[in-house]
């Protein structure tokens, strides 16, 4: 695991600032889009369909990076790129990484949103 | 098209290159020319030699300058046409209002 | 300021397609608080839907989507958009140049990358409704110009129409006349006429002012009018030339004026007053395959104050069948593809080509068409062609005669001397024959009567008041002669009088009437002998009196032979006065 923080805590008072009072909602949109994602991931990843797995772990990142999630962003973009070359050897780890990666995430933005 | 202009030494004589087509185009740059010269210009040289046509409404302007220069007091040369240039000048007979050198 | 109150701050109507839920809300959040109308769209079908449907103004527009992807959804909002222009910015993570290179292939303006960050957002869309707002105002540009170069198509049309009003009753359709003219011409600043003068013969007239559109064709409208106008009273050609130099020198800012040609065809003498100034060389085509250059030996019209200007022609002898050519510059600057113009040299060529004199016109016009195919060409080319023909040619072309009022007078009489000086410098004619033209139903006689006018006073001036001897004429060396002489002894006439007089009395059912004209010298008079041996005569000299004999029914000489008295009867209708020698007139003699 890296140093890197799980959360950037810039990124999220720019957003709460944005969104003010909806804040809330959209961190919870976000965990349970992320949820649907992991599970398409799963979906693709036993199908052995490489083009949707790149495509689903395209779009997760995406939103991760807006969310201020940067260690989870670079799992999909790792998740992305081995799609992309049409190589899903290593998609049940990379699956794995993201679960337990989300997880973290996960329980440290429900404490931000609390605090 | 371009033209520039240079004054000689003693002020007296403006002379006017004009590079390329000599037509309506130039009118603006061409009054230009004259009109923002000093006041101690007696003498207008008309220089051609990098003319490479000349249409009728040159011939206009030109005629503009001789009025601005004085009219029948005017002393306006027109040096170094080239063969087109000069057989406008020649149609038109401008010897008669001009000294036109070749 | 102004500027970005009225651009910067509007709302927008902007589509968002971005087929994730969280992204998506943030968006919405950031434009809705920027006071941006916000439309949603999860996948590019349903952006594409939403575009036809509420016609953004603006699209984000993620790349990679579900069902339609984001470029193909790019393509068509482009495609539906047609010249609105419809700003495209593409959401994206995508960091590899092909990919971003195909965003801009389908019309994409511009990326916006995650994280979406709000300031960035607010520039790119002030910067993209400016570019909206320009291209709108270079729109509305667009189409006011099309709608004012419509609108001056039309005017061009109308002013057109007017000068055709002033200009069209010449002669160009005459069987000897061939031109090279666009209807539109006008507006390059050529100018065509041709008119029959009422002495025989006819008036043409080539011109071309500098500079085109209105200011080109405004100085055309006088000039046709002191042309048809002073050739039907009979002016003569220099007389003509005076009065047009003076009326563009008059109206015509200084710059421009009118390169010009002028011809006087003499059909009955077989020869062609000339006058050039500033035109192309024209061509006297013989038929012997030779040719004289008619060059450009003044200045163009509206140039020189009356005192300095010329109307010096120079004249030719032409045989029937010989052919004079004129052109505008716009011949020899007509241009090719490459960009070479026609000039003279390929003139020369065409002329030099063989054939007969009538076939030049058509090479001519052949080769610059040829030669400017596919090339609008810069100057409009106007090219008139005039075969010297037989004096009855023209006989069918009649000069417009003005509708008849009846008002004018029909019983008077006038008289009109010319003293000294004013010998030399003034034609007495055309405003002689101008009194005549107003006697209603007259104007159709108006040749016959210029021919008659025009003879007596030349007979009382150069005979009498000149004393030149006609058999001075006998001879083709003595004929030249005579004119030289004729124009010297005006140089120095200090005194003499020629006096006109004119008399009309209508006939008691007024549908004609006579006119008598009485032309008396101060010279020493005519013997009865040399009179008759005079009207006798069929050589050289004494030609003009014996026409005045066939023209009139009664001729005499009377005082001490210093003075001619004609009578002209006419019925109304034409034809009729020249059938035979009235009794009644005989009577008096």
């Amino acid at each position: 695991m890296s140093d890197q923080q799980h959360l950037d805590h810039e990124a999220l008072t720019e957003l709460r600032d944005v969104m003010e009072d909806e804040f809330n909602i959209l961190i919870n949109t976000f965990l349970q889009d992320a949820d649907e994602r992991l599970r398409q991931l799963s979906e693709a990843a036993r199908a052995e369909d490489a083009d949707s797995f790149r495509k689903v772990a395209h779009s997760f990142k995406g939103s991760c990076i807006n969310i201020g999630a940067p260690i989870l962003a670079e799992c999909c973009f790792a998740a992305e790129q081995a799609g992309r070359e049409d190589n899903l050897s290593q998609s049940g780890q990379q699956v794995a990484a993201i679960e337990e990666e989300l997880a973290t995430v996960s329980e440290q933005l429900r404490r931000y949103v609390r605090e | 098209m371009s033209i520039t202009t240079e004054q000689s030494d003693d002020g007296s004589t403006l002379t006017i290159h004009i590079q390329g087509r000599f037509d309506f185009s130039s009118h603006q740059a061409f009054r230009h020319s004259y009109e923002g010269a000093d006041s101690s210009i007696t003498r207008y040289v008309i220089d051609m030699s990098e003319t490479t046509y000349l249409d009728s409404s040159a011939l206009g302007m030109l005629l503009l300058l001789r009025d601005y220069a004085g009219g029948e007091k005017s002393d306006v040369r027109i040096v170094n046409c080239n063969g087109d240039v000069r057989r406008i000048l020649t149609i038109s007979n401008f010897e008669q209002l001009f000294q036109i050198d070749d | 300021m102004t500027t970005d109150a009225a651009f910067g701050n509007g709302p927008l109507r902007i589509l968002i397609a971005e087929d994730n839920h969280s992204d998506r809300m943030i968006l919405h959040a950031i434009l809705t608080r920027q006071g941006h109308e916000v439309v949603m769209a999860t996948d590019g079908m349903e952006a594409v839907e939403a575009f036809h449907r509420e016609a953004p103004q603006m699209v984000l527009l993620d790349a990679m989507m579900p069902r339609m992807d984001g470029l193909e959804a790019a393509r068509e909002i482009k495609a539906a958009a047609g010249e609105q222009l419809v700003p495209i910015i593409f959401l994206t993570s995508l960091s590899d140049p092909e990919s971003l290179a195909s965003c801009l292939e389908v019309g994409g303006d511009d990326f916006l990358s995650k994280p979406y960050n709000r300031v960035i957002l607010r520039a790119k869309i002030n910067a993209f409704r400016r570019m909206r707002e320009l291209h709108q105002s270079l729109q509305n540009e667009r189409d006011r110009t099309h709608q004012r170069n419509e609108q001056m198509l039309h005017e061009q049309e109308m002013a057109r129409r007017v000068f055709d009003n002033i200009a069209h009753r010449g002669c160009l359709g005459a069987e000897n006349i061939r031109y090279e003219a666009s209807p539109m011409s006008i507006f390059n600043g050529d100018v065509l006429f041709a008119s029959p003068k009422p002495s025989g013969g006819v008036h043409l007239f080539v011109g071309d002012f500098t500079g085109h559109g209105l200011p080109a064709a405004i100085g055309a409208v006088p000039l046709a009018e002191i042309f048809y106008g002073m050739t039907a009273k009979g002016f003569a050609i220099s007389d003509i030339l005076r009065e047009m130099n003076r009326k563009m020198q008059a109206i015509l800012p200084t710059g421009v004026f009118c390169c010009a040609a002028m011809v006087d065809l003499n059909l009955k003498s077989g020869h062609a007053e000339v006058w050039n100034g500033g035109l192309p060389s024209g061509y006297l085509l013989r038929h012997d395959g030779s040719r004289d250059e008619l060059r450009s030996r003044h200045l163009p019209l509206g140039i020189l104050p009356a005192d300095r200007f010329s109307a010096a022609c120079e004249r030719h002898a032409m045989e029937v069948g010989e052919h004079l050519l004129l052109c505008s510059d716009g011949v020899m600057e007509s241009v090719n593809r490459e960009g070479e113009m026609f000039g003279e040299d390929r003139i020369l060529e065409v002329l030099a080509g063989g054939g007969t004199p009538s076939d030049v016109f058509e090479r001519l016009r052949g080769a610059v068409r040829s030669f400017a195919e596919g090339v609008g060409s810069e100057d409009d080319i106007t090219i008139l062609d005039v075969a010297m023909a037989e004096e009855s040619l023209l006989e069918a072309v009649e000069p417009e005669v003005l509708p008849d009022t009846g008002a004018g007078p029909l019983d008077w009489e006038m008289t009109y001397e010319l003293r000294n000086e004013t010998l030399a410098r003034f034609n007495p004619v055309p405003l002689l024959l101008h009194i005549c033209m107003d006697v209603p139903g007259l104007r159709l006689f108006s040749g016959e009567l210029y021919t008659i006018i025009t003879e007596l006073f030349n007979n009382a001036l150069e005979h009498g008041v000149l004393r030149l001897p006609s058999s001075l004429k006998d001879s083709p060396a003595g004929f030249s002669r005579y004119y030289s002489e004729r124009e010297r002894l005006l140089g120095e006439i200090r005194h003499g009088a020629v006096s006109i007089r004119l008399e009309h009395r209508p006939d008691p059912q007024r549908r004609g009437g006579r006119l008598l004209i009485r032309v008396e010298d101060s010279g020493d008079g005519f013997s009865g002998e040399a009179l008759s041996q005079s009207l006798a005569h069929n050589g050289l000299s004494g030609r003009g009196l014996a026409l005045v004999r066939q023209l009139c029914n009664n001729v005499r000489l009377c005082g001490k032979g210093n003075c001619i008295e004609a009578e002209f009867v006419w019925h109304a209708g034409r034809g009729e006065s020249r059938s035979g020698v009235s009794e009644e007139g005989n009577s008096h003699e």
